[in-house]
């Protein structure tokens, strides 16, 4: 960072020697930034790094100043007949931006910024928390690699907390160049990004939905009916003995008082009874959203759209299962 | 490596030394005595004196403990059933509920209206006296909830009134051709109401002054737990199971009796015993409870009056097919299993069912399978098939895997089978049912719509014994 400060200190002080006698606190173009270290020297690892990791650093781009002829540029002072005769080997190099032997320019810069645009927004009306857009931020470590300084968290939730004021402007008045300054602080995906394909009802009048429970899947068709269910072939009371079951099957149907408006087909592999019964309720509720999008607040209250990612936990080398430590023994 | 076995050889050699107290003054090692290699004499020497505080056992070694047998010394002082006792209440048939309400309204079956079809879809009661033929020929089971009603009712189905129409079918001949014998295999699925389907039709025989022979269960047949006794001058050898005929005999007799006593004796069996004259045919079969080793003989008698001409229609129940479609548990002389077609019994009723003789009177035969308690049948699985394909007018009928083993015989018998599916109900006969339920008290729920489809598709689109333990038994 600081040689970056550097060269863009030089780089400025040069553009700017014809027109003031001392170039400083003129930001210049944010262009040149870039980490000291190679991006691969990050990985502690023997094994050959691969594109993902290197390309989820997310640096800024970095050029280096071009060097300065002084003689050149002495002579060229001359030609243009300045009076002033300034050598320009006596000038002293001042940093572009004040913050530069801070340690954390980048950062602090950062600060500034996003105080001033603040204190510039800060008459516009705003909303409450709950009702600004939903964003999901840069996290402490994110930011970290992004500037490539050691920014503590308390500073780091300081200036989240600036940023998270600015998003809370109301969004019909919310000025472009906040949007702009908000969007360094913005995560590259942002929840919501993806959207899944809407589910649709086929000619044969059938709506798909897949469900996972365990290490069971589940895949259900749902068409216009009486309240017949076949699971593999089977009917309900065939594959599932326990009632409980039979009705977890069904549960979003049954919570919706839709049972006797609809048949099921559903498929069901992996996994053990329970599982699989539960992987149908998923499979079912899905398949009935496509039928009835409406429904789905009903189907989130009866417990039908979350899927429940508990799975069983892996065994652990010296322990005896997951958790289980091996019972100790003297000697 | 080397240079280890070295130094252990040292340590024992200084040890060797110090044994033999002879040489030890003057040997050059007794200085080095204290410096032993192992250390092992002095941990075993146990300082403190405690016993018990040596390491603990390892794993998998047994260990003496005294304390273990006098832990738990509290003999358990309930009393125990007596022997005998558990079976009995296993077995015990409740056939009503004093808790139960009566339901109003409720119309027994009668001799006129059992065999109409206008009955589908009603609940309709068993009189007094076809309980009792039911239970001596013991067509009620433990598993059916008969105890949880005030008195026996059984809803009447499609495939009930099917069975209905069958009976009426073997009465009625048409004019100047001999009468029917029908018989059908019940399939379906496990809880469908196989066995229930059965005790209608043995009920509706009953009532309509039929001859009721039911067989309760295949497996009693083969299982080995009656005695048996090869049968004289059979080729190739038959096997005659004396105690249970003996038995059988006696049902028949409970569950026919009025027009078993009605009937006289026109024919002249030979027995091994003298019959009185002008006997009838309750006394014959009398006899041959009296005399078990003669029951083969007597039953075979009272066949053979029951088939004369002009002697009433006869049902003929087997509960329980897919245990006498292969090998029984009895052994013959030669130690091989006997084959269930060879016991007198079953070779009877399956001679019967498959068609091999006819019933001159007109009757139906009804074998039920089970899908709770069966042997894998091969033979009957196919057969029940290709009866159905058959049925459905099935352009291809399925072909017998040829390098499958098979059972022949069964497979012979049961060549051109009709079969009765008993299916689910339809969400009127649940309705009605569960209104049943509902006016007994059994169930305390709104019976509407709403509730009778939810029943219905959770015990698989209609499954009687599974709405039965949805609704009835299993009240949340």
């Amino acid at each position: 960072m600081a040689q970056e400060g550097l060269s863009r200190a030089l780089r400025g002080t040069f553009r700017s020697i014809g027109a003031a006698p001392r170039p400083q606190c003129q930001r210049a173009i944010r262009q040149a930034r870039r980490a000291l270290l190679p991006s691969t020297a990050r990985c502690i690892s023997s094994t050959a790094p691969r594109p993902a990791e290197l390309i989820s650093e997310t640096r800024e781009p970095f050029t280096a100043a071009p060097p300065i002829n002084f003689d050149a540029q002495d002579a060229a002072q001359g030609a243009r007949g300045r009076d002033v005769k300034v050598i320009l080997k006596n000038l002293r190099v001042v940093p572009a931006s004040p913050s530069y032997f801070s340690a954390k320019p980048t950062f602090n810069d950062d600060y500034i910024k996003l105080t001033a645009l603040l204190r510039k927004v800060a008459t516009l009306p705003t909303v409450p928390n709950s009702e600004a857009p939903k964003v999901a931020w840069k996290g402490i470590d994110e930011y970290r690699i992004m500037t490539n300084e050691p920014v503590k968290t308390q500073r780091f939730h300081k200036m989240l907390h600036i940023v998270r004021r600015l998003n809370t402007i109301h969004p019909s008045l919310m000025p472009e160049e906040v949007t702009i300054a908000m969007q360094r602080y913005k995560k590259a995906s942002q929840p919501g990004d993806v959207k899944p394909n809407p589910g649709v009802i086929d000619e044969l009048g059938r709506a798909k939905g897949v469900g996972r429970r365990k290490t069971s899947s589940a895949v259900a068709w749902l068409v216009d009916g009486e309240g017949e269910v076949l699971i593999n072939g089977k009917t309900l009371a065939e594959f599932f003995g326990r009632l409980h079951d039979r009705e977890s099957a069904v549960w979003a149907l049954k919570a919706t008082h839709r049972l006797d408006k609809y048949n099921v087909w559903g498929l069901v592999q992996g996994g053990g009874v329970t599982g699989q019964a539960e992987a149908l309720t998923l499979a079912v509720a899905k398949a009935l959203l496509v039928h009835e999008p409406a429904l789905k607040p009903a189907l989130r209250r009866a417990g039908c759209v979350t899927r429940d990612m508990r799975k069983v936990e892996r065994k652990k080398a010296g322990h005896v299962k997951a958790r289980k430590m091996p019972a100790w023994v003297k000697r | 490596m080397a240079s280890s076995t070295c130094l252990r050889r040292f340590s024992q050699l200084s040890l060797d030394r110090a044994t033999q107290p002879a040489f030890a003054p003057r040997s050059l090692l007794a200085a080095t005595q204290a410096s032993c290699f192992s250390t092992s004499a002095a941990r075993h020497a146990n300082p403190t004196g405690k016993k018990g505080m040596g390491a603990a056992p390892k794993r998998g070694t047994k260990t003496l403990n005294v304390k273990k047998g006098r832990k738990d010394t509290v003999k358990d002082l309930s009393k125990k059933p007596s022997p005998g006792d558990r079976k009995a209440m296993r077995k015990r048939i409740v056939l009503s509920n004093n808790n139960a309400l009566e339901v109003p309204g409720l119309k027994d079956l009668e001799k006129d209206n059992a065999l109409d079809p206008s009955n589908e879809g009603k609940v309709m009661g068993l009189a007094e006296n076809v309980v009792d033929a039911l239970r001596a020929v013991e067509a009620f089971k433990p598993s059916q909830g008969w105890s949880l009603f005030r008195r026996p009712a059984t809803l009447m189905r499609k495939e009930t009134i099917q069975v209905a129409q069958l009976l009426k079918e073997a009465e009625e001949a048409p004019e100047g051709q001999a009468k029917k014998t029908l018989r059908r295999i019940l399939t379906g699925q496990r809880m469908s109401g196989k066995s229930t389907l059965i005790l209608q039709g043995l009920a509706m025989g009953v009532l309509r002054d039929w001859v009721v022979i039911h067989l309760p269960e295949g497996q009693d047949l083969v299982n080995a737990h009656t005695e048996y006794a090869p049968l004289p001058g059979s080729q190739p050898t038959q096997y005659t199971q004396d105690l249970y005929t003996a038995n059988l005999l006696s049902q028949i007799i409970k569950a026919n009796e009025k027009i078993l006593a009605s009937i006289n004796i026109n024919t002249n069996p030979s027995l091994p015993f003298p019959l009185p004259a002008n006997s009838n045919l309750k006394q014959l079969a009398d006899l041959g409870i009296i005399n078990p080793e003669a029951s083969w003989p007597v039953f075979a008698a009272l066949w053979k009056e029951l088939t004369q001409p002009g002697r009433p229609p006869i049902m003929l129940g087997l509960d329980g097919l897919s245990h006498v479609m292969g090998e029984s548990q009895y052994m013959s002389a030669e130690v091989k299993r006997i084959h269930a077609f060879d016991l007198t019994i079953v070779r009877h009723f399956i001679d019967h069912l498959s068609g091999k003789v006819a019933l001159p009177n007109g009757g139906l035969v009804l074998a039920a399978t089970t899908k709770s308690n069966s042997p894998t049948s091969p033979a009957l699985d196919f057969s029940i098939q290709v009866a159905e394909a058959r049925q459905n007018k099935a352009s291809d009928l399925p072909q017998w895997n040829p390098y499958a083993n098979v059972d022949q015989r069964a497979m012979e018998a049961l060549k051109d089978i009709e079969v009765l599916k008993v299916g689910g109900m339809s969400k009127e006969e649940a309705r009605s049912i569960m209104e049943y339920y509902a006016a007994s008290g059994m169930l305390r729920a709104k019976v509407d719509e709403g509730f009778v489809t939810e029943k219905w598709s959770l015990a698989g689109m209609g499954n009687i014994g599974e709405l039965e333990r949805a609704s009835v038994r299993l009240r949340v």
